[in-house]
């Protein structure tokens, strides 16, 4: 089954060590996304970057204590990304937030022909 | 140098063991068709037949026989055949001469063609699209992940770069979290592919992605290209030129 919309997608930039009430921010942003039911949303590890403090953020192999640059991408209806943009606003303290337009075409499995492995 | 074309084909059937002037008729033969500028010519062994004098001719493991057939082929353009003709029925002494019309589709290259010529998806700039792909890294297309599959299907279009991103977090369409486990073999992180080409290509592909993505999403947005820099000389061995050459 396939839906198109026209839609927006966010995109939030900030570092891995970056935390929201003792939580990794890109978890609490997925929290909050689910709260508001948010049709979906990924988060991406950068190897290398930097951003508004200008330290080089790094995903050392070995190292324990990474601070490697997160993407955080939403795509939804504009409507619902403006759910959530106020909440952003107190959760992400130093970073970037990116919103642009978009065409959105949804691929879902049609009820008819459900394919067993997708029931998870 | 042959073109694509009508040419014709030359067929030459000889024995093994034929000489002419104490040399094997074949290897005179390639001799003067490779002096006489010939594009190419092959030799091919036969492992039975007869010929004008109605002797079987057969590979037998016990003697090895000295007069199997040999059938050299070259294909050339017709002035050169008529050039070459005359001397090549001599040559050839008992053997038999045959010409066939054939068309030249491709012409063998000496090298890989020097491309000076940037293909058509390396020129993209300005206004483009940019598509997004959100995928499951367990989605399977014919046995194969999908996102590999689709990489494939736009190197076959000729889509000009793609890029497939691993999530580390994420949820979908059905709210499955996605999550990525270090130590978990079974993977099913977020998959997002992103790729650049002008708004025609990208059109043209999505019937593809419609029919490859059971369950997913494609997100299209404008992007201006402000740089698009490949190099040309080196690519033979990769990068983005490799497409061109599917």
């Amino acid at each position: 089954m396939k839906s198109e919309f026209q839609g927006s997608l966010l995109r939030i930039h900030f570092g891995e060590s970056d935390q929201w009430e003792g939580k990794p921010l890109h978890e609490a942003i997925v929290a909050k996304c689910r709260e508001l039911g948010m049709a979906g949303v990924t988060v991406f590890r950068g190897i290398e970057g930097y951003g508004t403090s200008t330290r080089i953020r790094h995903a050392g192999l070995w190292s324990f204590s990474r601070d490697a640059p997160i993407l955080v991408t939403i795509v939804d209806t504009e409507e619902q990304i403006r759910k959530l943009t106020p909440h952003l606003d107190a959760m992400v303290q130093e970073g970037l937030v990116v919103l642009s337009p978009v065409e959105v075409i949804r691929y879902s499995p049609s009820d008819n022909k459900a394919p067993q492995e997708k029931a998870r | 140098m042959l073109k694509p074309g009508k040419a014709l084909k030359v067929s030459i059937y000889i024995s093994e063991g034929a000489k002419h002037r104490g040399v094997p008729v074949y290897s005179g033969i390639l001799d003067f068709l490779f002096y006489r500028g010939v594009s190419g010519a092959t030799v091919l062994k036969g492992v039975a037949g007869f010929g004008a004098d109605h002797h079987l001719h057969s590979a037998n493991i016990v003697e090895i026989s000295d007069q199997m057939p040999l059938k050299i082929e070259f294909i050339e353009t017709a002035e050169k055949i008529n050039e070459i003709m005359g001397k090549l029925e001599e040559l050839a002494g008992t053997g038999m001469i045959d010409v066939q019309e054939t068309t030249v589709a491709k012409p063998a290259q000496v090298s890989k063609p020097n491309k000076s010529v940037p293909p058509e998806h390396l020129r993209i700039e300005g206004k483009a699209r940019m598509m997004r792909i959100f995928v499951g890294e367990s989605d399977k297309w014919r046995d194969k992940p999908l996102h590999q599959a689709l990489i494939e299907a736009m190197r076959a279009n000729d889509i000009a770069g793609a890029t497939v991103y691993r999530g580390i977090l994420g949820y979908g369409a059905h709210g499955r979290m996605h999550r990525d486990r270090k130590l978990s073999l079974s993977h099913d992180a977020s998959i997002m592919l992103s790729v650049v080409d002008s708004e025609e290509k990208i059109r043209a592909f999505l019937p593809l992605v419609e029919q490859m993505v059971e369950e997913g999403l494609v997100v299209l947005s404008d992007v201006d290209i402000i740089k698009y820099a490949y190099r040309g000389h080196e690519a033979d061995s990769g990068g983005v030129q490799d497409n061109a050459e599917l």
